[in-house]
């Protein structure tokens, strides 16, 4: 007996008509932006090896992947990020290319997410990586990418840039086991003050130790900075702020008033790969982030090349969602015509057909075999022409 | 005014404490207390609008953003995890996660795998594998307390506030797993979008707890 054959696995729907408007207008937008601004596009297979997302750092835990093995029993996952095969790619066939190297995507991720959230398990993600400068000026160009992105959206947002080399410098300073530091982690990346409090006090009181306290707290305008310039404790750690500071006052000038720029000193998230510039976009009305990316200037190296990159991914899923809930639906467009063939006319049906295509009207065959139909069908289809080929003379009927 | 910041309460008594923090700031809350069957229900002076959920349920429309805040148990996040801020302790609603026993039975004796009965797996699992303890969890929905005297398990973790009933029915704590009380949990997004109203609150919150 079969159980599942009329509906869809947990995390996945089918998208129909006007959502699938919405999508593709969000994805070529995104698309083509990238490519004005000098991004090659490149497209990654749905299915990798196992071994491309198992890297010593384990960014992606095995319960969240979707598995299956390939006809020689070797693992395979469905992919569940796009930086990591492009990575691969980088440090294989594009090992002798020009740096920097430009690219960009539009390809749907796959991941297990906990049932019952409301959570989707597949996820179409567009965006960008740079690879090959370590500059500030590439950070630049890419937040402002993020930045026109948002733009081209058209909806209120707030583009967030953080810098997790602050969080890494601080608590490698500070006497503790790798299990505690991944607490710390953990508690600050969730703003738990009073938890992260009662931990970093068994570690005495000090310079590292109220720092970290504080870089939860740690987010909003400007202002972030004066605060927590105070607050680091040496000279290299002020370094990592400054470049920070300047990074976020020209993004400012870039939004302008299109959008909001603020910074969070406690972005710190485990998943990322990112060792410096961590950047995140929000979007009224949507719970979790658009945009997320940053500097990975470690990643490429599991796979056997040296070099920085960075980049940011925008969940198009996330956007869809918004623009929907916006009710600016876009209602799907009615062709323009429908052309009607006479018994032993089709062919000259046909070409009528084209020959208004051609001109640019969207232009349906009828197939029905009676007039009567074809004139229901129009109406209920609110197609405004109907053009009937009878082999004498051509009929309109509006 | 801008659009009101939605804040979910654990419907109870976290709902009641929290209500009571409220006023204490000087919010009039009358239209929470005398709510009737009303699910949401405004702070008009606060431009706050409270929404009545249970525990998980909290939790489930902060993460997605559709309540900006949400006050919920410790128990409920160490069991649902999920990600949000856990901004205060609110102190109120203390209690703890413990294992308990029937009394005087040794626990940790023998070499068999124990079966543990609670409300709570995810907090069962994580408590004994940090210890690196094989265990058999089994989910009981009702009174936890009856799997070990009807011999069904080992011993439950369960939350335990006075410890009466445990005691009226021969079972005793043996150990504690976790302090438990009322948090403040906000989105993560909320939170960047609407920063200056939020920490506002959240200063008013922790100057009067």
């Amino acid at each position: 007996m079969r159980n599942y054959d009329l509906i869809t696995p947990e995390g996945t729907k089918d998208l129909l008509f006007g959502e699938c408007i919405i999508r593709r207008k969000i994805e070529n937008t995104l698309l083509e932006l990238f490519k004005s601004r000098g991004y090659s596009e490149m497209i990654t297979p749905g299915l990798e090896f196992y071994d491309v997302f198992n890297l010593n750092s384990r960014y992606f835990p095995q319960e969240n992947l979707y598995k299956l093995t390939d006809s020689k029993g070797r693992l395979l996952v469905m992919r569940p990020d796009s930086t990591m095969p492009i990575a691969r790619v980088v440090a294989t066939r594009l090992r002798d290319a020009v740096l920097p190297l430009k690219l960009c995507y539009d390809q749907t991720v796959y991941r297990t997410e906990p049932a019952l959230k409301g959570r989707s398990d597949e996820i179409v993600q567009t965006g960008i990586e740079l690879i090959g400068s370590q500059l500030k000026i590439a950070d630049l160009e890419v937040i402002s990418t993020a930045v026109d992105s948002m733009k081209a959206i058209g909806m209120e947002f707030s583009l967030e840039i953080g810098h997790i080399g602050i969080f890494k410098e601080l608590v490698g300073r500070l006497e503790a086991t790798d299990k505690e530091k991944e607490r710390i982690r953990k508690l600050i990346e969730n703003k738990n003050f009073p938890a992260l409090n009662d931990l970093l006090d068994t570690f005495g009181s000090n310079h590292i130790t109220d720092a970290l306290k504080k870089l939860p707290a740690l987010f909003g305008g400007a202002e972030v900075f004066e605060k927590a310039e105070e607050l680091m404790p040496d000279e290299n750690i002020k370094r990592l702020l400054d470049e920070l500071r300047e990074i976020y006052e020209d993004a400012a000038e870039l939004c302008g008033n299109d959008g909001n720029i603020t910074v969070d000193l406690g972005l710190v998230n485990k998943t990322d790969y990112y060792t410096g510039l961590i950047i995140k976009g929000y979007l009224e009305g949507h719970g979790d982030e658009v945009i997320s990316g940053g500097r990975y200037d470690k990643l490429i190296s599991e796979f056997g090349y040296d070099i920085p990159a960075i980049g940011f991914a925008v969940n198009v899923n996330a956007i869809c969602k918004v623009v929907e809930k916006s009710g600016i639906f876009p209602a799907v467009p009615s062709p323009d015509a429908i052309v009607f063939a006479e018994s032993g006319c089709e062919v000259e049906a046909l070409r009528t057909a084209q020959e208004l295509r051609e001109q640019g009207e969207v232009v349906e065959m009828a197939l029905f075999d009676d007039l009567e139909s074809v004139r229901e069908y129009a109406k209920e289809r609110k197609i405004g022409k109907v053009v009937v080929i009878d082999g004498e003379n051509e009929e309109e009927e509006a | 005014m801008s659009k009101p910041i939605r804040i979910a309460l654990t419907k109870g008594r976290l709902e009641k404490d929290t209500v009571g923090l409220l006023e204490k700031l000087g919010f009039d809350c009358t239209a929470v207390r005398e709510k009737g069957r009303k699910l949401i229900l405004p702070v008009p002076d606060a431009n706050l609008e409270v929404v009545l959920a249970k525990a998980n349920d909290v939790i489930t429309y902060v993460e997605h953003g559709v309540c900006d805040m949400g006050v919920v148990g410790k128990d409920t996040i160490m069991e649902m995890k999920g990600k949000f801020f856990e901004l205060v302790d609110l102190g109120f609603g203390r209690c703890k996660f413990a294992l308990a026993t029937k009394k005087g039975y040794d626990f940790y004796s023998g070499y068999g795998i124990k079966t543990i009965a609670t409300k709570y797996p995810n907090v069962a699992r994580s408590f004994f594998e940090k210890k690196g303890m094989d265990t058999e969890i089994i989910k009981i929905e009702g009174s936890v307390e009856l799997a070990p005297l009807l011999e069904l398990a080992d011993g439950i973790v369960d939350i335990v506030e006075t410890g009466t009933t445990l005691k009226e029915n021969g079972l005793e704590v043996i150990e504690d797993v976790a302090p438990i009380s009322a948090r403040l949990i906000v989105n993560t997004v909320s939170l960047k979008m609407r920063q200056a109203e939020i920490e506002k609150l959240i200063k008013l919150i922790e100057e009067n707890l």
